[in-house]
């Protein structure tokens, strides 16, 4: 696995798991240096001040607010520590709390959380526990400098950290133009039924879906780097094709052949049902 | 939305009641729902004929013609016991398995016409061996600016392609623009070697016609006034428009089996006709006068089992020995 990104524990009661967190959703996309285009450079930031218009050390620059137009105050990582300094290196559970309670726009992004050795058992106990509990655990976090809520789920062998939105940040859909629930047309309302039941499936198979821009794009590079260009649909004389589908015809009707004289295949299995009125 | 007016009426044995009779479902027309049920009726025992345990997807349109549709690949909700049907399982779909109905007689024909379902696809098997086609397909279908005597022409020259190696197919309208020409088979014969038959065929036929056919699968690049040779339409779980079924456009055309006669005489047409106009003749109006008259010109008489092995092996000697 990769590096973990963050060592810490997992605080609840007197109880303390030390874990460590990696990330557990990776993005698709493709990322792309900037180039000079006449001859390739790679194009390279600077951080240079303002006032002497010298570039700066990354030893020598401290984060600041701007509390008043040009006039900051100026803090260093000490001081952001001081704010919360118990929850810079845990997960500090607060609550818990059935899953379905809350709502799904509240999650943001999740990690895993990994035991290190001295944490094994109490995190089994944890994962188990809020398995059979069917609930979830609710915890303040601090990653870097920043503050978070997240809950805690078990999902598979693994403890999830998911990172959750403040209510402050989740925008109230009751500023949008919404239309209410009037009374349906009772025929559009079956007829909407069974268009949902008929493109219903049992299981969400992410799998069937898949991200054709990028595939696109990465099969257009693949080809590029490869030195040729873009694979283009070729046309097959008619006639060498014929050729090579007579001996797939011949295979194939060999194939048939020895199903009809009693081989392995059988035909596709129905059940037939026919219901007579009582 | 109209009345909920429901009628009973008895067909065959049992009493169905039928519901919006008098709704318009070809606005242009004024044909109705009950005009669609008359049609159904007068050809039922001909369409049964070719619907009968085959796994059945209607295609319902219950605002009309110009109103959304949706294909219903299962078993209607509320469909009565004794319709029968058949439980397919699905290897690979998301579901295990699939309940189709089976329109085994009129009553059935009735029931699911009734439900606005003007179109009616059926698979190319049937229930007691659902992994063997029961005919070779080849889809006909000509570009925008393609005339019905091309259309008519590139159909005779797979007819004559066909009868070079030993084979005799049927011809039938789409019910839209084109022809569907099948050759019935045998037992036996899995899907795999159909296609594969069909496109051996088909790619024989795109040399030999030149840009009177076309084999692109992509509908902007094919040549607008070619016939595009589809030979892909057989499979497990793909479906046809079946025989004497209507399809949902003005006029309400049916999907018809043709004499090969009257293809010959749409190829010697001279003037620049659109196909479709020429099939505007084939509609619920005329196909009843026409069936009374002509019978089923597939089934059961037509309708000859053939076997490939033979017609491979001449395929094989004459068509790749030229190249």
């Amino acid at each position: 696995m990769a590096h973990a990104i963050w060592s810490g524990a997992i605080n609840f009661g007197l109880v303390t798991i030390p874990v460590k967190l990696f990330t557990a959703v990776k993005t698709d996309d493709l990322s792309f240096n900037m180039l000079h285009k006449k001859d390739e450079g790679r194009i390279k930031y600077e951080r240079i001040c303002s006032v002497d218009g010298k570039p700066v050390p990354w030893d020598e620059i401290v984060k600041g607010y701007e509390y008043e137009k040009g006039q900051y105050v100026l803090l260093t990582d000490e001081d952001f520590a001081k704010v919360n300094p118990e929850a810079t290196q845990s997960v500090d559970i607060v609550e818990f709390v059935e899953l379905d309670k809350i709502s799904p726009m509240f999650f943001d992004k999740p990690y895993y959380l990994e035991p290190t050795k001295q944490g094994r058992h109490a995190y089994a106990l944890l994962r188990e526990a809020l398995a059979d509990s069917n609930r979830v655990a609710v915890a303040r976090v601090v990653i870097r400098t920043k503050e978070y809520i997240a809950a805690v789920k078990p999902i598979g062998d693994a403890l999830v950290l998911e990172l959750m939105h403040w209510a402050s940040e989740i925008v109230a859909s009751d500023t949008l133009d919404l239309p209410g629930a009037e009374k349906l047309p009772e025929k559009e309302m079956q007829m909407a039924r069974m268009l949902i039941d008929t493109m219903s499936v049992d299981e969400f198979e992410p799998q069937k879906f898949s991200n054709n821009y990028h595939d696109q794009l990465l099969t257009m590079i693949e080809a590029r780097a490869a030195g040729k260009e873009l694979p283009k649909a070729k046309k097959a004389p008619a006639r060498s094709k014929v050729v090579n589908l007579m001996d797939v015809l011949a295979q194939s009707l060999e194939a048939s052949k020895k199903r009809r004289s009693g081989g392995n295949g059988k035909p596709a299995e129905a059940k037939r049902r026919k219901k007579t009125a009582a | 939305m109209n009345s909920k007016e429901r009628s009973t009426i008895s067909v065959g044995a049992r009493e169905l009641s039928l519901s919006n009779l008098d709704k318009v479902l070809w606005p242009r027309d004024g044909y109705t729902k009950g005009d669609l049920i008359a049609y159904y009726r007068s050809v039922a025992s001909c369409a049964v004929a070719h619907l009968k345990d085959r796994p059945l997807t209607l295609q319902r349109y219950p605002n009309g013609i110009d109103g959304e549709t949706f294909f219903e690949k299962q078993m209607p909700r509320g469909m009565p016991e004794w319709v029968e049907r058949v439980t397919v399982p699905t290897p690979g779909g998301s579901r295990s398995e699939v309940t189709f109905p089976l329109c085994n007689d009129e009553p059935s024909l009735v029931y699911f016409v009734n439900l606005a379902a003007i179109v009616l696809h059926v698979w190319t098997s049937r229930i007691a061996a659902l992994d063997e086609p029961e005919f070779v397909l080849f889809d006909l279908d000509p570009g925008e600016k393609c005339t019905l005597r091309t259309l008519a022409t590139v159909t005779l020259a797979i007819r004559a392609l066909l009868a070079e190696i030993g084979l005799k197919p049927l011809v039938k309208t789409t019910g839209g623009y084109g022809f569907h020409v099948v050759v019935p088979l045998a037992a036996g014969y899995s899907y795999e070697t159909a296609k594969v038959f069909a496109e051996i065929v088909a790619r024989h036929a795109a040399a030999e016609l030149g840009e009177l056919a076309t084999l692109q699968r992509t509908i902007a690049k094919r040549p607008q006034t070619a016939v595009y040779i589809d030979f892909v339409q057989v499979g497990l779980g793909k479906t046809i428009v079946a025989p004497y079924s209507v399809r949902a456009r003005d006029g309400a055309p049916v999907s018809t089996p043709l004499h090969w006669a009257e293809v010959e005489a749409s190829a010697r047409r001279r003037s620049a006709i659109a196909p479709a106009d020429e099939f505007a003749k084939l509609t619920i109006r005329t196909l009843p006068g026409r069936v009374a008259r002509e019978g089923d010109l597939w089934w059961p008489k037509a309708w000859k089992k053939q076997r490939l092995e033979g017609a491979s092996a001449k395929a094989n000697r004459l068509w790749t020995e030229r190249g």
